[in-house]
């Protein structure tokens, strides 16, 4: 009630600043929902908190990179291969250390792929060095598109296409395909799964490799849009972490609406305090910097309201 | 006379010299490492420099107090940098804003951090695992956002807190910092000891570590372990484990805060760093990689992080026989990345006993071993 209170009022102090950052705040929550769903999958199904997952989304990035400003090729040959190098990496990893430590505590995971985190972190700094990079994108990219009631950059139209078709993708990968009714009783009982025919650490890799391979692509594309830095990799995991326990653990969709109020949160909680700082006359009100908080402020109301999450399923990961 | 240690000298005389050696070997080890940490690391033949001994105790104490939580409860916080960010930024204030005394403040910072972690604790013991982890984060990353904001103009936001936080009582000479006080420089006079400011980190990390060693040995502790070792027994048992985890988040943050107040001077300063989550993660990964199964393993984690980072990083060229000289600096000034390759052959290894784990095995082995080997022959 608060909040659409908040939101009305916002609409009407500030209309034109509003649309934008929700604008902005759907690309970023999409670019997020990317991310947590390949984390969500991998958590789900494998019961492995994979924290080297931020830094997958960091090699996706520097891929890029590598590729466009360094090799010189163009963006689409990064946006198609990248994806692809940074699944393989993953599968690597599923294989040379994941594999051992099925079925352990769920703390060890996390802690095994911290470490493989930070040395891609730092193979990364190796390669690419500390400071902040951007490359260039290609002219069709550099423009904006101009509709009804503003204009939108054409890497964040590309970004909200491309997010939207791989997470319908995900959805009808699993639950339009008998693959998807696998890996989906895999997430309710690996063992059950295992016994009644299904190849488990097949089906594992392959989920693996897709997620992976999301993260890689939302980091070609959050790459595209703002460039890249060594502290991404950290940020964005975190990020991810709390989008799916927002969303809750074993619901691959509530991953999807939790990166969405994330980071429509983000954008649009910094409006919304200027407005009711404007509204009310005092200037304390607009913290600045609120939007880098949101996310935690929600998962703290979500756990401590619903610890399952929006969409959670009791008894997983408690 | 108490009963108490009456007691104890009668046991200590009644038991051969092993025995006593075996009931005092943590605090034994506990002086050592402070006695011995300095002039170690100083030789040629590690360092040849001693001037990251005082940080290395400091992490120490923060990583032992870190795993009274991790390895003792079985509870993992990934926010532990707000416990040491708050004793070094409550000093920090204390001295640089409003002339109090090092001491209060300290007394001040341990008393804030504690209440915290019991605030927290209360509100996110009862979740799983992966849920604390997740929840101490997030009001890890609230409280670094309420410093960064800079409330009141106190924590100075991203610059953090650099003139005037040195206490009165230490004086800077030539880069060093000596304890300004009589009776301390008379005290470590007749030892034949300089009073520069690590004797002081000193012995303030030895009666630390010994409170934490008393928590661990007491009932106390051991119901932690309890709790840690199987939660649904302890539980049945009729113990209340939130209120035990609750209370050891407590004291782990209070301990972490001192470490902190240490810290602080020993950097000249606060930086927003502190209360970051890489400082969260480090002594994650500290604890872990000397071993979270044993009093001292978190505080070998500590020493091995910073012994193996200087060590690498002074490495300029490294002879191999047979092929020469290698240029190995540029590789190793990325040391991070090995250590990230040594600490996932840990965790696959031994999850639990990290390399105080793996060097006690070998050595208890070897002993064993040798034993054997002297009475058959």
């Amino acid at each position: 009630m608060a909040t659409a209170i908040l939101i009305v009022l916002t609409v009407a102090v500030h209309p034109r600043l509003f649309a934008q950052n929700l604008l902005g705040g759907v690309v970023y929550g999409l670019v997020l929902a990317l991310i947590a769903l390949g984390l969500a999958l991998i958590l789900g199904l494998l019961g492995v908190v994979n924290f080297a997952h931020g830094g997958l989304f960091m090699l996706g990035a520097y891929g890029a990179y590598e590729i466009i400003a360094m090799q010189g090729l163009p963006f689409w040959v990064a946006f198609l291969v990248v994806p692809l190098a940074v699944g393989a990496v993953g599968v690597a990893m599923e294989v040379g250390v994941l594999r051992r430590l099925y079925g352990e505590n769920p703390l060890i995971g996390l802690l095994a792929t911290f470490g493989v985190f930070i040395m891609i972190e730092e193979a990364t700094r190796a390669r690419w060095g500390g400071t902040p990079l951007t490359f260039d994108l290609p002219a069709v990219l550099q423009g904006s598109i101009t509709f009804g009631v503003g204009r939108i950059a054409t890497i964040r139209l590309l970004t909200i296409v491309v997010a939207t078709l791989v997470i319908v993708g995900t959805y009808l990968l699993m639950y339009r395909t008998d693959f998807g009714l696998t890996i989906r009783a895999g997430l309710q009982d690996r063992e059950m799964a295992g016994f009644i025919g299904i190849d488990i650490p097949t089906r594992f890799t392959i989920v693996f490799f897709l997620g992976s391979a999301m993260a890689g692509l939302a980091g070609v594309l959050r790459g595209a849009e703002t460039g890249m830095d060594l502290a991404m990799g950290f940020e964005y995991v975190l990020l991810a972490f709390v989008i799916v326990i927002v969303g809750g653990v074993g619901s691959i969709f509530g991953s999807v609406v939790a990166g969405l109020l994330i980071g429509i949160g983000v954008f649009v909680a910094p409006v919304m305090v200027r407005a009711l700082a404007t509204a009310t006359g005092i200037d304390a009100l607009a913290v600045p910097g609120i939007g880098g908080i949101v996310p935690f402020l929600i998962m703290l109301a979500i756990l401590l309201i619903r610890p399952r999450g929006l969409f959670g399923e009791e008894g997983l990961l408690e | 006379m108490s009963s108490a240690s009456t007691s104890l000298v009668e046991r200590v005389r009644g038991l051969d010299a092993m025995e006593v050696f075996r009931l005092l070997r943590v605090p034994i080890g506990i002086l050592l490492i402070a006695l011995l940490i300095r002039p170690v690391i100083g030789s040629d033949l590690l360092l040849g420099s001693p001037h990251i001994a005082t940080t290395i105790l400091i992490w120490m104490l923060f990583a032992t107090a870190f795993n009274l939580l991790l390895g003792y409860t079985g509870l993992l916080s990934f926010g532990h940098a707000m416990f040491l960010g708050t004793g070094v930024y409550m000093t920090a204030i204390g001295l640089a804003y409003f002339d109090m005394p090092f001491s209060v403040m300290t007394v001040l910072a341990i008393v804030l951090a504690a209440t915290i972690a019991y605030l927290i604790g209360r509100l996110t013991v009862q979740y799983g695992e992966i849920y604390f982890a997740m929840l101490t984060l997030a009001f890890g990353m609230m409280l670094h956002f309420f410093v960064n904001s800079n409330p009141g103009g106190l924590t100075g936001g991203s610059d953090g807190i650099r003139s005037g936080t040195t206490p009165e009582w230490i004086t800077s000479l030539r880069g060093e910092r000596v304890i300004d006080v009589d009776w301390f420089a008379t005290l470590l006079g007749y030892l034949g000891l300089e009073p520069d400011y690590y004797w002081f980190v000193a012995i303030v990390f030895v009666v630390a570590m010994l409170g934490l060693w008393q928590i661990v040995r007491s009932p106390f502790g051991r119901t932690l372990v309890a709790i840690h070792d199987n939660q649904e027994l302890a539980s049945a048992m009729g113990i209340d484990i939130y209120r035990y985890k609750v209370w050891a988040l407590t004291f782990s943050g209070a301990f972490s805060a001192l470490a902190g107040a240490l810290l602080m001077v020993n950097n000249h300063g606060a930086s927003l760093e502190n209360f970051g989550p890489m400082t969260s993660a480090e002594v994650l990964l500290m604890a872990i990689f000397g071993g979270i199964g044993f009093f001292f393993g978190p505080a070998v984690g500590a020493g091995a992080w910073y012994l193996v980072r200087e060590y690498l990083l002074s490495l300029g060229t490294v002879t191999v026989p047979g092929v020469g000289a290698l240029e190995v600096g540029g590789v190793l000034s990325y040391w991070q990345f090995f250590f990230g390759l040594a600490f996932v052959i840990v965790i696959l290894a031994s999850p639990r006993g990290g390399i105080y784990g793996f060097v006690r095995d070998r050595t208890l082995t070897a002993l064993a071993f040798a034993r054997r080997w002297r009475t058959d022959g």
